[in-house]
C-alpha cells in the first residue's frame, strides 16, 4: 500500500514538475506547480508529518501559485515566442541537467545511510512538538523569520508604490 | 519497501526538473516558479532525513518550516521586482533585462 502511495505521488510530482517547466502557456505552467506542489505535500502526509503537509497546502498552494497568478495576468505576453525553453539552450540544460542528476544519484546510492530506522506509516510528529521545538530551542530563528518576513512585507511595498506617494 | 533512498532520489529528480527550468526559461515568473520546485526538493529531503534518521523528533520538520518562510518571502519579494520592471519596461523576458550587463 504505502508502495502504491509513493510511486502514485512520486510520478504525479515529477510530471506535474516537468510540466511546469517545458509547456508553453506561463499560466497553465503555474496550474502544473500546483499540482506538483499538492504531489510533496502529500509526500509529507506519507512520511507522517501532517501539519507540515497543511502548511504546504496553506503556503505554496494557497499563497505563492495564487500570488503567481496574479502578477501572470497583471503581465502580458503570457505565451508565445520566448515563453518556453527553446531549442538553442535546451540541450546544453538537459546535458548540465542529466549529469548533475546522475552524480546525485549516484552519490545517493553509494552513501551508506547507517542504521535507518524501520518507522512505521501512520505515526508521526504532531503540531505539539513542532510548537515546542519553535519556542524552545529554535527561538532564535524563529524571532529571526518574523523580522524577515516584516522586512519583505515593508520591501515588497515599497518596490510596488508609485515613486513619492 | 519504501526507504530513505527512495525519498533521496525522488528529491534529486525533483531538484534537476527545477534545474533545467532555471536554466531555460525566459519568462521571469517561470523561473520563480522553477526555484519553488528547487525548494520543495530540499524539503522532501529533509523531512525524509527526520522521520528516517531521526524518529520521534522535528528537528528536519523545523528547517522545512523555515525553508518555507524564507521562501516565501523570497517569492513576494522577487514577484514586486517583477511587477516594478514591467512597469518601467514593458517586459518579463528575463534576455531583456540587460540594463546592468556589462
Amino acid at each position: 500500500m504505502e508502495q502504491f502511495l509513493f510511486y502514485t505521488f512520486a510520478a504525479s510530482i515529477l510530471i506535474a514538475a516537468v510540466l511546469t517547466v517545458t509547456v508553453r502557456n506561463v499560466f497553465h505552467s503555474a496550474l502544473y506547480l500546483a499540482l506538483s506542489l499538492f504531489g510533496v505535500a502529500a509526500v509529507f502526509a506519507l512520511l507522517g508529518s501532517y501539519f507540515l503537509a497543511g502548511l504546504q497546502i496553506l503556503l505554496y498552494v494557497g499563497a505563492v501559485v495564487v500570488l503567481s497568478i496574479f502578477v501572470i495576468s497583471m503581465t502580458k505576453h503570457i505565451t508565445g515566442a520566448g515563453a518556453a525553453g527553446t531549442g538553442r539552450r535546451a540541450v546544453p540544460a538537459l546535458l548540465t541537467v542529466l549529469a548533475s542528476g546522475a552524480l546525485l544519484t549516484n552519490a545517493i546510492l553509494r552513501t551508506d545511510w547507517g542504521a535507518s530506522f524501520a518507522y512505521s506509516y501512520g505515526a508521526g510528529t504532531d503540531a505539539a512538538a513542532i510548537g515546542s521545538h519553535i519556542l524552545s530551542d529554535f527561538v532564535i530563528p524563529f524571532e529571526a523569520v518574523s523580522v524577515l518576513l516584516l522586512a519583505a512585507l515593508i520591501g515588497a511595498i515599497t518596490i510596488i508604490a508609485k515613486d513619492g506617494r | 519497501m519504501i526507504t530513505l533512498t527512495h525519498y533521496l532520489v525522488l528529491g534529486a529528480a525533483l531538484f534537476c526538473v527545477g534545474l533545467y527550468g532555471v536554466m531555460t526559461r525566459r519568462n521571469a515568473i517561470a523561473l520563480l516558479m522553477s526555484t519553488e520546485l528547487i525548494f520543495n526538493a530540499v524539503n522532501i529531503n529533509m523531512v525524509a532525513f527526520s522521520r528516517f534518521q531521526e524518529p520521534g523528533f522535528a528537528h528536519g520538520e523545523m528547517f522545512a518550516i523555515f525553508v518555507i518562510a524564507v521562501a516565501a518571502a523570497e517569492s513576494v519579494l522577487g514577484l514586486a521586482i517583477i511587477l516594478a520592471i514591467y512597469r518601467s519596461r514593458q517586459t518579463v523576458n528575463s534576455e531583456e533585462m540587460k540594463l546592468m550587463k556589462w
